[in-house]
């Protein structure tokens, strides 16, 4: 395995993660994964990092004042009637 | 697609006060969220939601499904966070390189690889793994940052993306590629990786 094809499978596994990789390199990907524990393990790592973005929630937004939520309220209502009125 | 906006268009759609309160409710807490991914400041985002949503309110026809409302939403919203007053303390504009960020050693595993110990269903975000994700977004120059939260952490797929960066699927994918290294390498040590069977990295 040479450190030449590491680095061409490196550039590939954010698509492979995403199910995004045309077929063809999604095999050679695969065939490289076989033979390359550094590759498995890095990958592992990738999908390790991307599960933790997907788990991470922002904080809770803090109330809307009155006085915006009256004005968006009113903006609202005014487009569904005149909606309603075409 | 984003259900929480599914659900908050068809509300928005029944004029009925109440889902019309609930949706905006549901929509500022997607906008302050993303504001506060992106900016990492509390008065950034709450200005950042109250603008979209203000705009929102006065364009509320033009949406025909979820789809639409989620990626003029995220558009509008990534506006304002550029736009927004404060700067963060984190504001690089350097572009990330692939062979800057790829593992030194042979193999695309890392000198840090012994560390990752922890299966992706194990993660459990704690206060200091949190702290240093955060961390890490926010060090991430916003083009890369941007699209790194658009797909891995509010769940848009790489068209809608693209659509709200206005870029190419290609450049999308390769910005999230270089953003995810960029982060696994900082968080390399926090976030570790369940030893595969019989696998062992390089030392």
């Amino acid at each position: 395995m040479t450190d030449q094809h590491c680095k061409q499978i490196f550039a590939m596994l954010s698509e492979y993660l995403d199910g995004e990789l045309p077929v063809k390199n999604c095999r050679e990907l695969e065939r490289h994964l076989k033979g390359c524990r550094p590759c498995i393990a890095y990958l592992e790592s990738l999908k390790t990092t991307v599960e933790a973005c997907r788990r991470y929630k922002a904080p809770r937004a803090p109330a809307l004042s009155k006085q915006v939520k009256a004005a968006l309220l009113a903006a609202v209502r005014k487009v569904i009637s005149t909606d309603l009125s075409e | 697609m984003n259900s929480q906006v599914e659900q908050a268009l068809a509300n928005l759609k029944s004029g009925k006060l109440e889902d019309v309160e609930q949706a905006l409710e549901t929509l500022q807490e997607v906008v302050y969220g993303f504001g506060m991914k992106v900016c990492g400041v509390r008065e950034d985002a709450e200005d950042t939601a109250q603008e979209t949503l203000i705009r929102l309110a006065r364009q509320l026809k033009e949406f025909p499904d979820a789809r639409a409302l989620a990626v003029w939403l995220y558009k509008v919203a990534k506006t304002q966070c550029l736009m927004s007053r404060r700067k963060s303390k984190f504001a690089p504009a350097q572009i990330l390189s692939l062979d800057a960020l790829m593992p030194k050693e042979s193999g695309a595993a890392a000198p840090a690889v012994k560390s990752w110990e922890i299966t992706p269903e194990e993660i459990v975000l704690n206060k200091e793994l949190r702290s240093k994700l955060e961390d890490a977004v926010l060090a991430l120059p916003k083009p890369y940052r941007l699209v790194l939260i658009l797909r891995d952490m509010e769940q848009l797929d790489t068209r809608e993306v693209a659509e709200v960066m206005g870029i190419s699927e290609e450049t999308t994918k390769m910005r999230l590629h270089r953003a995810r290294v960029f982060l696994r390498n900082a968080l390399a040590g926090y976030v570790r990786r369940a030893e595969m069977p019989g696998a062992r990295a390089h030392d």
